[in-house]
């Protein structure tokens, strides 16, 4: 525990180096399987184009319902089935793991850009200006972020892009409270105050020697937000009010298959689930593992 | 409701280790008994002369109080049981005097009598009287009320149980509006309302109904007892329960588990499982929902919808055959009127809707897009997204591609209203009517989702305002809707068939037998199997 | 003391009002509550005659002054869709809440606490990585989807539970424990990481060298004291809980705070969304203050620090 903690407690002004943080790659226990799951989703994401058997979002009303391949009725030609009406349910994967990657990556993001650098500012700053912060966060935080989603998608549409902005505001609190925490205790030591004293700015401060130090615990905490924020879309479609039909988005798949699941249809509601199954999990274990490493005093997490 | 509190309450009071242990210990043993007992169904106790309905929507008190039924379909799930009416769609009339025993026009068409029924009580035993039904009309403010009290000049009393209509001008739709449109010819104690007040009166209700009520948990449960002193019969069943599971796939699991002897709106697949359960029967009935897809730029010159080919070519894209068997079993009717439902007084029967994807191809090559074109933006209600894809990839094969735009329901009706639409826009429709209330809210000018109208229609519609005749009337109405399938203002999709299930308890449902009423009814001829 | 109390109550009041500044303007931005109470084909005479009804035809700072004003007597207006007062609905649904989110912090605790203790005493073995992957499990899937598998397995198919509704403690099984697994990871991850603190720590290394077997050191001294933040959690969870159940109320039908708020939403009733959304913001509050206030009252420097 001591090595990490001089670790973090870098000498003002020394860069932290992302080449500090691979070698930890190369310690045991690095969950080598999560992160290819992670990785193979990525790449499914970026070349969707290439991969996917057929198009998405056409079907044919003749061609409903197909089970997978390896049973009875099934035909290779739809690998995975088909849906209510139609369409590929492989293809609808692939292009759904596309969603799923940007959704989930641009809204933990975003909301991770914003809570920081509020979380930031609002601890170092102090004074009225912490207040603001923290009692905008405590009331932002009051309100259950589901009907926050409900709402906001109720309000401009459901989009893609919608949701993602969506998520980003109602989940920035979660960084924003434990940054703020870290940054207090960050403010009284050592190579923050020789900066000080050195003549940095307020900004410079932050921006050099406090965000480094904190980026760890946004990392960590990105990890384990990019589950809730998929599993969230995944719900918001299911109360119809996240991503939009026809798009082919995994919780999406998993609400329209809801009916399917009743009557034995189960690939098209049990696929998409494991599919986004896969991708949490391993987004909550590689959050695990990071967590160990990266900073063991985030214990509440 | 302070029962439901007291449940709780009562509940939470027992220590919560006992509880847990209770949970745990139930947990153990179902696992315990796992393998051996799986295939043991156990399916829920009905106390008898009970039946339980699972309703798709969630039920407010607003229903109880004919005064302010809002010009929806689904209040009357309620009425019907709570309430009577003067003159109310029963089996095989449309105009079925109840509360009253009969009714006459005048010569002039300036009056109607209305004869009340000796033998009719409310539930508290009170007779009823003129005097109730002269409160009933006054008091009414839900849809429509500023055209009924505009037309109606005075009601006048002149004993216990005689009722005159007068009105200012002739007005060939009153009982329309009266009977079946409104709930201003619903009857409610007068006395009664003025003592507990409208508030007081939601809480517990009392009509002349054939059901008195129990007990209301908002949102929950609705409960309803027989009234035994109804004038027609008295009621088969016992208790009635309505319980609300807003969710299709619970709603059907409830159904199969024997929670619910009826569930309301069980949709595509389900509907096709609901089908295959051995006990359960499925029960279509047809609603007054007609669905159609508007072209909203169509008097826009520079829009590519203006041209009539286009648009023509649209409505034979649509595949309404598959479609319906997809998601409604076949079960929908496709008349090809798109506004007009095929029950209402006035309904023009036009010729079976085609489906020719060559001749739209060829339609549309013909108005300069041989290749097809880029359509824009398809607006539909989001909770009919199902629908809106199904014809959204008919489109595009022949060429018409468009991006769907599912919109929540509320914003949808919102911004439906306000113009905001462009290109294409599925409506749909299911209000209480005729011909000529459906055309005016959305084909002819002046009405709240009417984007552009031609004034040939807009004329035609002025002269059958005013025509007493009802040949002449019903001949230029049928006219206007000719002229509105031959420009294609509208194209038409279907008349939505509401899918429901019955348990294997129910003996008759109520199902279908009042026409154009999409839900159970009359509830007094609603019986358990073996009685 | 007393000033940092009445610092912290003073901030309560500040977030509420904020709070309730937001939720009234942004109900109001999402739409018309009249136009979902008409069939689409209603006059616009009918639909003034509704704003009127509701109040929603006076000047916008008027129907905030109203909402204050009758606030401060308890009064959160009456429900534009069932017109029954507002603090009535939440008052007869906020129990069924509770009650479901205790039985699934219960269903929580039951995953969690243990497969916590095992992994911290086994670390990086068997039970560790099975307890883990239990636990994660429930945090990678939806609950609505594991309401509807347990739905299909145990009422369509087997036919032991009700489907859905509320009334009898079969009722509360598969609802309580579809929202009670995904908790279940937070749980145990802090019981192990505080079982690893205590188990670490002076105390539980004179014992050992006393030469207690290793289960009595765990069970008497360890894990008492470990249990401490996890209760902690578990309280805060469980206010979250009841703001986050609605997903799962939806798919039961079960007559919850969380379902009446996503009616409130669809149907547009504003008082109903407004009420519910404050008086989860001021459970949250108050429970933040609770928390806080014994924090400081248990820790003396928090106190004096401000």
């Amino acid at each position: 525990m001591a090595v990490q903690t001089e670790v973090i407690a870098l000498p003002p002004g020394s860069p932290s180096g992302v080449f500090s943080r691979l070698s930890f790659l190369r310690l045991k226990n690095f969950p080598l399987v999560p992160a290819l799951i992670l990785g193979f989703i990525a790449l499914v994401a970026i070349f969707a184009n290439f991969l996917a058997p057929h198009n998405p979002e056409i079907g044919s009303l003749t061609a409903r319902f197909k089970p997978p391949f390896w049973q009875t009725g099934g035909t290779t030609k739809y690998l995975l089935g088909t849906d209510q009406l139609g369409r590929d349910v492989l293809s609808r994967l692939i292009f759904g793991a596309r969603v799923s990657v940007v959704v989930g990556f641009t809204a933990v993001i975003f909301a991770g850009t914003v809570g920081t650098t509020l979380g930031i500012i609002s601890g170092y700053l102090g004074g009225w200006v912490d207040q603001v912060i923290m009692r905008i966060t405590d009331t932002w935080l009051a309100l259950p972020a589901l009907m926050f989603a409900i709402f906001l998608a109720a309000i401009v549409g459901p989009s893609m892009w919608n949701i993602v902005i969506i998520l980003g505001l109602v989940y920035w609190t979660r960084y924003a409270r434990v940054i703020r925490g870290e940054v207090l205790s960050l403010k009284e030591r050592e190579f923050v105050r020789l900066a000080i004293v050195a003549g940095c700015s307020k900004w410079t401060i932050m921006y050099r020697h406090i965000l480094p130090n904190v980026i760890n615990s946004a990392i960590v905490i990105g990890t384990l937000m990019l589950g809730v924020v998929i599993i969230t879309e995944a719900t918001l479609s299911f109360l119809s009010v996240g991503v939009p039909p026809p798009q082919a988005a995994w919780g999406l798949m998993l609400s329209d298959g809801k009916q399917s699941l009743m009557v034995g249809r189960w690939w098209l509601s049990v696929l998409p689930g494991v599919c986004i199954m896969l991708m949490v999990l391993s987004a909550n274990i590689l959050g695990d593992w990071l967590r160990v490493k990266l900073d063991p005093q985030l214990r509440q997490l | 409701m302070n029962s439901a509190i007291k449940r709780r309450e009562s509940h939470a009071n027992r220590s919560g280790l006992t509880r847990r242990d209770v949970l745990t210990l139930s947990a153990t043993g179902v696992l315990a008994t796992a393998t051996t007992l799986a295939p043991l169904r156990v399916l829920a106790a009905a106390p008898q002369g009970q039946l339980t309905w699972g309703i798709h929507v969630s039920l407010a008190p607003t229903w109880f109080d004919p005064a302010e039924t809002p010009g929806l379909i689904t209040p009357f799930m309620v009425l019907y049981a709570l309430h009577d009416a003067m003159v109310k769609p029963m089996p095989g009339q449309p105009f079925a005097p109840s509360l009253a025993e009969s009714v006459s026009a005048s010569e002039d068409g300036l009056g109607y009598e209305f004869v009340l029924r000796k033998e009719a009580t409310f539930h508290n035993g009170d007779p009823v009287t003129a005097e109730d039904v002269k409160f009933s009309f006054e008091r009414y403010r839900g849809a429509s009320h500023d055209v009924m009290k505009a037309r109606v000049a005075a009601i006048e009393t002149p004993d216990q149980l005689h009722v005159n209509f007068k009105l200012k001008t002739p007005w060939p739709d009153f009982l329309t509006f009266y009977g079946s449109a409104t709930g201003a010819g619903w009857i409610v104690p007068k006395k009664y309302v003025e003592k507990v007040g409208d508030d007081g009166f939601k809480k517990a209700p009392i009509g002349a109904g054939p059901y008195r009520f129990v007990s209301f948990t908002p949102g929950v449960e609705l409960v309803f007892e027989a009234f035994e002193g109804y004038w027609r019969k008295t009621p088969s069943v016992k208790r009635l329960v309505f319980k609300v599971i807003p969710e299709e796939a619970t709603r059907l699991a409830a159904l199969k588990h024997g929670e619910v002897d009826i569930a309301y709106s069980i949709r595509g697949e389900l509907a096709e499982e609901l089908q295959r359960t051995p006990g359960l029967t499925l029960k279509p009935v047809d609603s007054p929902a007609t669905f159609w897809i508007s072209f909203v730029d169509q008097w826009d010159p520079k829009s590519l919808w203006h041209d009539a080919r286009v648009r023509k070519a649209a409505g034979l894209a649509i595949d309404r055959k598959s479609i319906n068997q997809a998601l409604t079993l076949g079960f929908s009717k496709l008349t090809g009127n798109p506004v007009v439902c095929n029950v209402f007084d006035f309904f023009w029967q036009p010729p079976e809707p085609a489906y020719d994807p060559a001749q739209a191809r060829k339609l549309l090559a013909e108005a300069g897009h041989p290749n097809g074109f880029d359509g824009g933006e398809y607006y539909c209600d989001s909770s009919y997204s199902n629908l809106g894809e199904a014809v959204l990839n008919n489109l595009g094969e022949v060429g018409i591609q468009m991006k769907l735009r599912p919109v929540e329901r509320a914003a949808f009706l919102k911004e439906w209203g306000e113009k905001k639409f462009k290109n294409i826009v599925m409506g749909g429709s299911g209000a209480f009517g005729n011909a000529a209330t459906r055309l005016a809210a959305f084909i002819v000018k002046g009405g709240p989702y009417v984007y552009g109208s031609y004034p040939d229609i807009d004329d035609l519609f002025e002269k059958q305002a005013v025509e007493l005749d009802h040949g002449k009337r019903d001949a230029i109405l049928q006219k206007i809707q000719q002229l509105v399938q031959e420009r294609t203002v509208a194209a038409p999709i279907w008349q939505l068939a509401f899918i429901n299930g019955v348990g294997p308890r129910v003996g008759e449902s109520g199902f279908g037998l009042i026409p154009t009423f999409a839900y159970t009814g009359p509830y007094e001829d609603i019986t358990l199997k073996g009685s | 003391m007393k000033r940092y109390v009445s610092r912290r109550v003073g901030y309560c009041l500040l977030s509420l009002f904020l709070l309730s500044v937001t939720i009234f303007f942004f109900v109001r931005v999402t739409g018309d509550p009249a136009t979902l109470l008409v069939e689409p084909g209603a006059s616009e005479a009918d639909i003034a005659a509704m704003h009127h009804q509701f109040g929603l035809d006076k000047p916008l700072w008027v129907q905030y002054g109203l909402f204050i004003a009758s606030l401060a007597h308890g009064d959160l207006g009456k429900s534009f869709y069932y017109r029954t007062p507002v603090m009535e609905l939440y008052l007869s649904r906020l129990p069924n809440s509770l009650y479901l989110a205790a039985v699934a912090m219960t269903f929580s605790l039951i995953i969690g606490i243990p497969s916590g203790v095992l992994a911290s005493v086994r670390v990086g073995r068997f039970w560790d990585r099975a307890g883990k992957m239990f636990t994660l499990l429930g945090l990678s899937l939806p609950p609505f989807w594991v309401g509807l598998v347990l739905i299909l397995v145990f009422s369509v198919y087997l036919g032991w539970l009700p489907s859905s509704g509320a009334g009898t403690p079969l009722h509360l099984i598969m609802p309580a424990f579809a929202l009670g697994w995904y908790f279940a990871a937070a749980h145990m991850r802090l019981t192990r990481s505080s079982m690893l603190e205590v188990l670490g720590s002076e105390y539980v290394k004179l014992a050992r060298l006393k030469g207690l077997p290793q289960v009595l050191v765990i069970a008497k001294h360890a894990f008492k004291n470990a249990l401490i933040p996890v209760l902690t959690l578990a309280g805060i969870n469980l206010v979250i809980m009841v703001n986050v159940a609605t997903v799962v109320e939806v798919v039961f039908a079960w007559p919850g705070i969380g379902r009446l708020l996503y009616e409130g939403i669809t149907f547009r009733d504003f008082p109903v969304v407004q009420g519910v959304v404050l008086m989860g913001g001021a459970m949250i509050v108050i429970v933040n203050l609770v928390v806080d206030i014994l924090y400081a009252v248990i820790d003396p420097r928090i106190r004096l620090e401000s």
